[in-house]
């Protein structure tokens, strides 16, 4: 089976993210991923999307995300960027830490290193890299 | 592969100090939303005890997770409780890597999470 490469530009918008979610799920389960794999996958596009939609452009309408993946039966590559002006992942406090645990918000990127191979981000903070491999 | 449910329902049934509130299918970034301010109206209600039946609840995101505690920090304004019972493997994974588990008692059956309640 070839690699299958795709780029969607969306406006901030849920609704929009949930069909290229769902777009880039069809094309992972295709390729014969587990079960557990697909979960992770999923949870990490959430977590990327929401990321860049909510924090990254700040739910401004005129501000797009971009999707790109490249997907085959050994790897899963997505890159998420948006619009926003960036932010430093490593400034983020670790949210398993006893003092952390009560907030509601803070897991989407350790959620997104716990479950996926690699997470690159650029420079700027505004682009994310997420690498799954078939295992 | 599964295929993932893409909406959420929320049954809620209360019957004196205990609310069980049944979550099936999906609590993604789209549903997280209206799963917080379902969970948040029922605490403000006062109910002393909210058992989350997670056992048909196939997918949660951190928005999710969210939802939950923050329902959570509503119930402790009556000292009140949330307390989760029989989560499916990957969701309770995802409960035990972002240690949640430490904030919610996890119970195999709704019947044992309201035995336990005092």
């Amino acid at each position: 089976m070839s690699t299958l490469e795709s780029t969607a530009v969306i406006f901030s918008d849920l609704k929009a993210a949930r069909e290229v979610e769902e777009k880039v799920l069809c094309e992972v389960a295709a390729c014969g991923y587990s079960e557990a794999s697909c979960f992770a996958i999923k949870l990490a596009i959430e977590e990327s999307l929401n990321n860049a939609i909510r924090h990254g452009n700040g739910y401004d309408s005129n501000k797009r995300v971009r999707v790109g993946c490249q997907i085959d039966p050994q790897r899963v590559c997505i890159i998420v960027a948006d619009e926003g002006d960036g932010f430093d992942p490593a400034s983020v406090p670790d949210p398993t830490a006893n003092e952390n645990l009560e907030k509601p918000h803070g897991r989407g990127i350790m959620l997104m290193q716990a479950y996926m191979d690699e997470v690159h981000f650029n420079k700027k903070g505004n682009e994310v890299r997420l690498i799954k491999r078939n295992n | 592969m599964a295929k993932y449910e893409t909406s959420l329902k929320l049954d809620i049934r209360q019957d004196g100090p205990v609310a069980v509130v049944h979550l099936a299918g999906s609590a993604g970034m789209n549903e997280a939303e209206s799963m917080r301010i379902e969970l948040e109206g029922l605490a403000s209600s006062k109910v002393p005890m909210i058992i989350l039946d997670l056992s048909d609840l196939g997918f949660i995101c951190s928005l999710g997770l969210g939802a939950i505690i923050s329902g959570h920090l509503r119930c402790r304004h009556h000292k009140g409780q949330i307390r989760l019972v029989n989560p499916q493997p990957a969701v309770r994974k995802l409960l035990e890597t972002t240690r949640l588990t430490k904030l919610f008692p996890i119970y195999a059956t709704v019947e044992q999470a309201t035995l336990q309640c005092d």
